[in-house]
């Protein structure tokens, strides 16, 4: 288990490295570049001459990146093209907690609400309720979450004042974004929950437990859902992927100040230190959300061993 | 380990991660009388007013820092920084006279070395400034100092309340106008000096009416009044200005009470205005931008001949695009430079809506229904660009029957074309003035030695009368030249002129004293601005 781990750690290193030169060129291949943006309607030839310079892009690709990944593995990303006050690091420092707690609140919500409804729908099947829990599954699964966004900001913000519309900060600025955020993925584990659930009930020790007596409660909790748990565990991992992708989203509509409203910017703006920077820690989080996952799985099944 | 505990530690990791920090404190809402909100559209990227050339920057320093001249709501020229000046018969030396009770933010009075030491800043070659060009531009010394750094000569601290300016004969007209420019502001030289490369992180160098109190970055600013403010305190206690980057998002902060004043996304407009109670809450008035169609002769071979670009200004009927586009909301556009800028052509009828005529041209041209298909770019920064180039290519298919397909890129994209000038055969934007002068728009737009002159517009008659009107004695001589100018420029097919564009903005009916003005982001100094709920 140990060596797994130690070898799947390792492996993040190359993997980064690849992300970064792809996403380096990328973005110095990509029309556009930030000088421009930067100068607009100020723009002179000299004017731009000496702010690339300034800014080191009249260097050759491979020092650019050379330097980049050095200083990258002291975490000096450098400092902000646009706003060349700001090291790159800093940024990410004040963005990124914002966009983890978001996206933890949203799976935690989809964890917990969508584990519940469905294992009620499962045990329920075929009824009322179950029905209801599948037609909001294909509604959250299908509608757009920018749509779902719209929909709540105007009755829940605009209609009946509940919440505020935008913002971040107070608590009541979270419920909105998180809503929005875990409405995919909610959707997804309850759909993977209440079919896991549904074939462990039709196993044949869910029916001796039965015979033997046991309460209904019990043997759900016990027996069933020790049993479905790893595809639901599998689907939560995913659902962290969804909420931080969806991050992307959600934080430009509820005006957030996390680390994917600055990546937006960054992108639009040419500011290859912070898009850079955005990717490599984004692909870190996934890394390690996937490597967490495989190493729930045995702790979950004592069948799987690395 | 047990399906429990493990969906425990899911749980309460992802919880925990959650919290951590704990819940921020709630920001000032504004629920105390003194505080007036309004957005930034985006972070801004500088807070160093000589730097500032976005919106969000600009506002900061409108805000924080003065110029030696002011604008006015009508637009007309008041004193600032300084309390009066004299200028020379010959038009070329300027003596302002500075007011004795203005002070910076670290309570050091403004003298007139504060504004030499500012003036060399603006110009310094090392750092290469935005406003450099355009306030310095004019000033005997400014050339020179571009070649050999130091200070510029034209500028004089005669003693510590008068500031003297010594212009280049060449190009002295307008320069009022140029010093109104709200980044041409003085500095704190402690500030800047000791504050090293990004001084202005923490804290301003200015003698606004307000003063940084927060920067919270991508969450919003916080600017506190300045009590000894010369024009006097100012009646709002604190500027909130959140920073939220989409208008929808804006609006909506609005309508939900969370902001007192933003402006209103055109494709909002109608149903706003038709809106019993923001309806009511909308303030129109005209703004010095004009949105034009630029004809490229470098990349599109027609456009060589003037004629094909008359052709293809007569083929477009700008009433019908201000009408039924942006439902009267705008104005057609005659000439280049908008309403609003001192010396406003009104009266010039410019090139009428002709489609017979321009179908005449083309054949003149010999190139009459043999005109290559055309690719139309569009500025993405403002919806307003697309909608006039959807209506204007339709007219040119049905006029004139050449094919143009629209090209939609993004910013970064579009902003290299441009200033490439062999990337676009014809391009839709628009030009907003950072000063209201004419010299904002012909000098920088058409001019064939401007960086700016994206259609590569070429006259030697232009030019003449450009430099003529730079060097001519007085202003009436001055704007007739211009106007000579500008009309040459419009007849010549040059570039397109389609809509003269207004603000629209919502305030709440609470906020009391806010002043308009036709450049920036629609308003003045908020010193005047109170709330009465």
């Amino acid at each position: 288990m140990l060596r797994y781990l130690a070898y799947r750690v390792a492996l993040t290193a190359p993997l980064l490295l690849g992300t970064a030169l792809l996403i380096f060129l990328a973005g110095h291949y990509a029309p556009g570049d930030p000088v421009q943006v930067l100068l607009a309607d100020h723009y002179t030839p000299e004017g731009a001459a000496h702010l690339r310079h300034e800014l080191g892009l009249d260097r050759p690709l491979a020092a650019q990146f050379a330097g980049y990944i050095g200083r990258a593995a002291r975490f000096d990303f450098g400092a902000s093209y646009v706003n060349p006050a700001r090291p790159v690091a800093e940024i990410v420092r004040q963005t990124l907690p914002v966009s983890l707690r978001l996206a933890a609140l949203a799976v935690a919500a989809a964890a917990l609400a969508g584990t519940a409804l469905g294992v009620c729908a499962a045990v329920f099947e075929r009824s009322a309720a179950d029905r209801l829990i599948q037609l909001g599954v294909i509604a959250g699964l299908s509608v757009p979450s920018f749509v779902v966004a719209a929909v709540l900001v105007l009755l829940f913000a605009l209609r009946w004042r509940l919440f505020p519309v935008a913002g971040w900060g107070h608590p009541s600025d979270y419920v909105l974004p998180v809503a929005v955020l875990a409405a995919a993925p909610l959707a997804y584990v309850t759909r993977i929950s209440r079919a896991s659930v549904r074939r462990a009930l039709a196993e044949d020790y869910v029916r001796t437990a039965r015979s033997k007596g046991l309460r209904r409660s019990a043997i759900l909790a016990r027996h069933v859902l020790r049993n479905a748990a790893l595809p639901i565990v599998t689907t939560i991992g995913m659902a962290f992927g969804y909420a931080i992708t969806g991050a992307f989203v959600v934080e430009v509509i509820f005006n957030i100040p996390g680390m994917a409203r600055v990546a937006v910017d960054a992108i639009l703006q040419r500011d290859y230190s912070v898009i850079q920077t955005a990717v490599l820690v984004y692909t870190a989080i996934f890394t390690f959300v996937n490597l967490a996952v495989d190493v729930s799985y045995a702790a979950l099944n004592p069948r799987i061993r690395y | 380990m047990s399906v429990y505990r493990v969906t425990a530690l899911v749980v309460a990791a992802a919880l925990l991660g959650a919290l951590a920090g704990g819940w921020a404190p709630a920001p000032a809402t504004g629920q105390a009388a003194a505080v007036f909100r309004t957005p930034l559209g985006g972070e801004p990227p500088t807070a160093d007013p000589y730097f500032a050339t976005d919106f969000s920057s600009g506002d900061l320093t409108l805000l924080m820092y003065n110029t030696l001249v002011g604008l006015d709501s009508a637009g007309r020229l008041v004193p600032e920084a300084a309390k009066s000046w004299d200028v020379s018969p010959d038009g070329l030396v300027y003596t302002f006279h500075l007011r004795d009770n203005v002070y910076f933010h670290s309570g050091r009075k403004v003298t007139a070395a504060d504004w030499k030491w500012s003036f060399d800043r603006m110009g310094d070659p090392a750092i290469k400034t935005s406003v450099g060009d355009v306030v310095a531009g004019p000033i005997a010394g400014y050339d020179a100092q571009q070649k050999a750094g130091g200070g510029i000569a034209g500028v004089k601290a005669v003693d510590p309340s008068t500031l003297q300016i010594v212009l280049n004969p060449n190009s002295r007209g307008g320069f009022l106008n140029r010093l109104a420019y709200y980044a041409a502001v003085v500095l704190d030289r402690d500030v800047v000096e000791r504050g090293g490369r990004t001084w202005f992180a923490a804290r301003d160098a200015g003698s606004g009416p307000f003063t940084m109190r927060e920067w919270v970055h991508n969450d919003h600013v916080t600017l506190a009044a300045e009590p000894r403010y010369f024009a006097g305190a100012p009646k709002i206690a604190r500027v909130e200005l959140p920073i939220v980057t989409e208008a929808q998002t804006r609006l909506a902060e609005y309508q939900a009470g969370q902001l007192d004043l933003v402006a209103v996304p055109l494709s909002d407009f109608a149903r706003i205005k038709a809106d019993p109670v923001m309806g009511k809450e909308l303030i129109v008035f005209p703004r010095a931008q004009i949105i034009w169609l630029g004809p490229n002769p470098r990349v599109y071979e027609p456009f060589k001949d003037a004629r094909v670009r008359r052709a293809f200004a007569l083929a477009i009927d700008k009433a019908k695009i201000a009408r039924t586009v942006f439902f009267g909301f705008y104005q057609p556009a005659a000439s280049i430079v908008p309403p609003g800028i001192p010396g406003f052509y009104a009266g010039y009828k410019g090139l009428p809506y002709d489609p017979a005529q321009a179908k005449k041209l083309l054949e003149e041209a010999g190139v009459a229904g043999k005109l290559p298909p055309l690719t139309m770019a569009m500025n993405p920064i403002a919806q307003d660009y697309e909608m006039a180039a959807e209506a204007a290519a339709a007219m040119l298919k049905d006029n004139l029957g050449v094919d143009v397909r629209l090209q939609r890129q993004e910013f970064a994209a579009f902003q290299q074309g441009m200033n490439r000038r062999t990337v676009f055969p014809a391009f839709m934007t628009g030009w907003a003035a950072d000063y209201l002068d004419y010299s904002d728009y012909l000098d920088l737009l058409l001019y064939s030695k401007s960086p700016l002159d994206r259609v590569s517009y070429a006259n030697p008659e232009f030019d003449k009368l450009v430099d003529q009107a730079n060097a001519a004695a007085t202003e009436s001589a001055r704007t007739a030249l211009y106007h000579k100018a500008e009309a040459l420029a419009v007849e010549d097919g040059a570039m397109i002129p389609i809509v003269f564009t207004q603000f629209a903005l919502l305030k709440k009916p609470y906020v009391h004293g806010l002043r308009t003005t036709a450049a920036l982001s629609g308003f003045l100094k908020f010193n005047t601005v109170s709330i009465q709920k």
